[in-house]
């Protein structure tokens, strides 16, 4: 009986998200084969995990968590890059973030840039938002997927958390310091 | 730092913050009394804002170019199937 019900619930999951997990997984991986094998494993994970399920987040959320971690996976593997190397990746970032400031937190470099000052002409330029795009793929993965949370799904910051599987408190520091990756990385590049 | 003036990392944190949350009523006066005197965070404050406009625009765009929800029969009833 209780196997049954599981089996009924997930069933009713699938009709109900496998459109928006698919859309997601081949948005991120750009392979139709790769989004329905990835979408296929959350599924069958969370299967076999039901009963760690028990109702604390949305079935929704629940299933993007296992999702994003299998298209984190996929990522190390595809590019032969291990679980330490994306670490190192991090860790990089971190402290190129890190060294925007002084061991005070005072801004090193209190110049600030022109190119930021005519906001109309910035959102309309085709090669802003191409740069703005390169710089996305320049983020650690875990950052990108939560940016792409936040502005592509509008996903609240819990619903990110439980997602990423991120404290409140490292959430807003990965945003934080994705923020500052980017601005520096605009800067670097808009001519 | 002194107890009054926070730094200007954890004042931009605390910007980022303010675009989806509310802050703690401390927090939000410690902000403003760093932006009074923080040029850098100002206008850190303004960029940050453009950037979230850009990011939205830019991912509006993608959506409604490729964000458009794919329906896929198949694969629903291939994962059913093994269920």
């Amino acid at each position: 009986m209780k196997e049954d019900v599981k089996r009924k619930t997930i069933k009713d999951w699938v009709i109900a998200y496998s459109d928006t997990l698919y859309t997601w997984a081949l948005n991120k991986t750009s392979s139709v084969e790769t989004a329905e094998d990835l979408v296929q494993e959350t599924f069958l994970v969370a299967f076999a995990s039901f009963d760690k399920f028990q109702n604390r987040s949305k079935p929704k959320t629940w299933l993007f968590s296992i999702l994003n971690n299998k298209i984190i996976d996929h990522y190390r593997k595809k590019s032969t890059i291990s679980e330490s190397i994306e670490q190192t990746a991090e860790q990089q970032a971190i402290r190129f973030t890190d060294s925007m400031f002084d061991t005070n937190g005072k801004w090193n470099s209190h110049e600030t840039n022109s190119i930021w000052d005519n906001e109309k002409h910035l959102l309309d330029d085709v090669d802003f938002n191409e740069i703005l795009k390169f710089c996305m793929g320049d983020l650690p993965e875990k950052w990108r997927i939560a940016i792409s949370s936040k502005y592509l799904l509008e996903r609240t910051p819990d619903e990110i958390c439980q997602e990423l599987g991120l404290t409140t408190t490292n959430y807003w520091q990965v945003i934080h310091r994705a923020k500052l990756l980017l601005k520096k990385c605009i800067e670097k590049h808009w001519k | 730092m002194n107890r009054i003036m926070m730094s200007c990392k954890k004042a931009t944190e605390l910007i980022e913050r303010k675009h989806d949350s509310k802050l703690s009523l401390k927090d939000g006066f410690q902000l403003n009394m760093h932006l009074l005197m923080c040029k850098t965070c100002i206008a850190y404050e303004k960029q940050s804002k453009l950037l979230n406009k850009a990011l939205s625009k830019f991912f509006q765009n993608k959506k409604a170019s490729e964000q458009e929800l794919l329906k896929n029969e198949e694969l629903k009833e291939k994962i059913i199937s093994k269920l």
